[in-house]
């Protein structure tokens, strides 16, 4: 306990030095801004930023990124209240009673009972964080290869099943993830592996490639399919303070959001947008009045806005604590810290205290920054949700290039960005979902890593994953949640949590 | 994600499908075709069962474009089959690549390992989608996809030898042809203001490596 104070201490007085509080700011605000304009969800926001961080020091570039991070998801609520588009998948749920009460003239409480909501999910998952680290980076040590192993395997199995649709399409993505990340140079040998002797593929693809073609790109050729009425809240937003009823009514139904979206957070595979469904159909099972949901509750906000920000956060700890991306934003701060020189994984922990815990510290200060920027500027966030679509992707594709291309300087990137455009947009066509092959791709190269090491440490005996105990356990988890997700009556129970 | 209708209710005519199905399934077994050509020219020889793989890949392929094959859910179907033959590839790509030696990796058991497990899983969705019925494929914005992705590729070409302005200046105004509701007049000055706003914030903003002008001098 003692030491969680020491610790937390240490990292205030990182994250609260006068550059690092602003580019905290600054990360929160353009995170924002970026975030609130639709059909862009956190991660392209993401990618399409990672430049600005290049010239910063490891720190400052990572709070300013998680400070990006914050931002983009609180935008993403903001525009699913005001224009009914979610800015992504895990706000969705918000869209249901958000935009009900914005326009039944009330989006100021809205907006304001989201971001209260997300602060306090967002203290409440820091302080996890921090307690949660320590005993999990020791956790770390006792993971050999075979563990590391089936904990990814069990992280895939968990994004299979927690994505929607059909469970056999989801595994297959995650092999054309998998198969993608194999194309390179071999890590061991150096060999150069399905790169029909194109020199600019021997490196490998690069994440932020895939992930902003797919997602960024992608997105816009299916924005563009369908061009949509969006109906703007026209009535001027006032009255930002929720009533003491409002608060009454809602103060429970953050807590109980942030326990859901905390616990479900931890979890490999995506946990943000099922925790906010999660709570969501929890708060109606719990509600007196089940009827006022989808007519405007505030229980309906307050609940989902919590849970999603609980995830988010503590979705850190798996990154910080054993190295693994549970979801794919997670794995483009990957590659983020890698560009820094920092090897994602237990070893920050003791080698760099200042910076993890400069992070955590900045997680909080990140969430206090939203709720104080954000409700003054509501405004104007309205007023950009105007700025008709065809001015706004002309704006998206050129950012999206430059970001590209600043990488590594190098044309070919931004090219076969394009191409992975046209597969992230035919995807959606067919009905695979991009997440889980994306998730795919960046465990790749770690598992193939992996795998190899155990089999070698094991001379060949490929049951040495199911003998050694962590290891059984975390695959027989998996193979039960597969086995679950196929049987039909919880399928059915799945599908209904999605449609609702 | 997905825009598809749920019902699985097919929203094509008979006829549109069965013109879908035939330039699709030719598709599928021209790409086959120019597989199993490609599987001469690697070093090593291709195993057999790869060979014969690509030939069936073929044999359905043509089934489909004959009407032979009823495609009940075209999504699966094509979606599937575009993933075998992304197997297939990578199981000739990776053919010269050597593999266990002992109980050693070697650095073509993995690739081989996932396409073996990917072709197989997508299998299983061809399969399906033979046998349930769902939604139609919508029909794709080529005028989207024609002038985005254009425009991307021009700011490739561009950003080397001409610079950051002409490259961004060309770069969004190729891009905003691809809405349907847009105007010259309006494109070119919000061209202009993202061109401006670009080549202050990237090189002088935030110091990034950026050439702004051609190199004529």
């Amino acid at each position: 306990m003692h030491d969680l104070i020491a610790n937390l201490w240490l990292g205030m007085s990182v994250a609260f030095t006068f550059t690092n509080v602003s580019l905290c700011l600054i990360g929160a605000l353009v995170g924002t801004l970026i975030g609130v304009l639709p059909g862009i969800g956190s991660l392209a926001t993401i990618a399409m930023l990672l430049p600005i961080t290049f010239g910063l020091p490891p720190v400052g570039a990572l709070i300013m990124l998680a400070g990006i991070y914050y931002g983009a998801q609180y935008g993403g609520s903001t525009t699913s209240i005001l224009v009914n588009i979610p800015g992504e998948s895990s706000s969705v749920v918000t869209c249901l009673d958000g935009h009900e009460m914005a326009k039944q003239g009330r989006a100021g409480p809205a907006l304001a009972i989201a971001a209260i909501g997300s602060f306090f999910a967002g203290c409440v998952a820091t302080v996890l964080v921090a307690a949660l680290g320590a005993p999990l980076t020791a956790m770390a040590l006792l993971f050999g290869p075979a563990e590391y192993f089936s904990l990814m395997v069990l992280g895939l199995i968990f994004a299979v099943v927690l994505a929607k649709g059909s469970v056999l399409k989801a595994l297959t993505m995650i092999l054309t993830g998998l198969l993608l990340s194999m194309i390179g140079s071999d890590l061991e040998t150096g060999a150069e592996r399905m790169t029909w002797g194109v020199p600019e593929l021997s490196d490998g693809i690069g994440f932020v490639v895939v992930g902003m073609g797919m997602f960024g790109f992608g997105e816009i050729l299916r924005n563009l399919e369908s061009p949509g009425s969006r109906e703007i809240i026209n009535t001027k937003v006032t009255g930002l303070m929720p009533t003491l009823p409002d608060l009454k009514a809602s103060a429970g139904a953050i807590g109980r959001g942030t326990v859901i979206g905390s616990l479900l957070g931890i979890l490999p595979g995506g946990g943000a947008i099922i925790a906010s469904f999660a709570a969501y159909t929890l708060e109606k099972k719990v509600s007196k009045n089940p009827l006022r949901f989808g007519r405007g509750a505030i229980e309906g906000v307050a609940a989902p806005e919590a849970a999603n920000n609980a995830a988010a956060q503590t979705s850190f700890i798996p990154l910080l604590t054993l190295g693994i991306p549970p979801n794919p934003v997670m794995a483009l701060m990957v590659g983020a810290m890698t560009i820094h020189g920092i090897v994602p994984g237990p070893q920050v922990m003791t080698k760099q205290p200042e910076l993890f815990w400069g992070m955590i510290a900045s997680m909080w200060l990140g969430n206090l920054m939203l709720i104080v920027i954000n409700l003054p500027l509501v405004g104007m966030w309205v007023r950009l949700l105007r700025v008709p679509y065809r001015h706004l992707f002309p704006m998206i594709v050129i950012f999206c290039c430059i970001g590209v291309y600043s990488l590594n300087n190098a044309p070919f990137d931004v090219s076969l960005t394009a191409i992975f455009g046209v597969v992230g947009y035919w995807l959606v066509k067919h009905d695979f979902e991009p997440a889980p092959m994306i998730l795919g791709f960046v465990l790749g190269p770690l598992m193939e890593e992996n795998l190899r090491r155990a089999m070698l440490i094991a001379r060949g005996d490929a049951t040495v994953f199911l003998t050694r105990p962590i290891s059984g356990t975390l695959l027989a988890i998996a193979f039960v949640m597969l086995a679950l997700a196929v049987l039909p009556s919880l399928r059915a129970k799945r599908e209904e949590v999605f449609t609702e | 994600m997905s825009d598809a209708t749920p019902s699985g209710e097919w929203s094509r005519s008979a006829d549109a499908r069965r013109q879908y199905n035939l330039v699709g399934g030719i598709i599928l077994a021209v790409a086959a075709l120019g597989l199993f050509v490609w599987s001469f020219w690697v070093n090593n020889p291709v195993p057999l069962p790869v060979r014969s793989s690509i030939i069936i890949f073929f044999a359905v392929g043509i089934a489909i474009s004959a009407g032979l094959l009823r495609v009940q859910n075209p999504q699966d179907v094509y979606g599937g089959m575009a993933l075998i033959l992304l197997s297939l590839t990578a199981l000739v790509a990776s053919n010269d690549l050597p593999g266990m030696r002992g109980f050693a990796f070697g650095p073509g058991t993995a690739p081989r390992l996932f396409a073996f497990l990917l072709a197989i899983l997508s299998l299983g969705v061809v399969v399906v989608g033979f046998l349930k019925r769902g939604p139609d494929i919508t029909g794709y914005k080529i005028q989207g996809v024609v002038f985005i992705i254009g425009s991307i590729l021009a700011f490739a070409a561009c950003i080397r030898p001409l610079g950051l302005v002409i490259a961004s200046f060309a770069t969004v105004v190729i891009c905003a042809a691809a809405a349907e509701d847009g105007k010259w007049r309006e494109t070119l000055i919000v061209a202009i203001v993202i061109t401006i706003f670009c080549s202050f914030l990237f090189p002088y903003g935030l110091n990034l490596p950026f050439q702004l002008w051609p190199r004529f001098w």
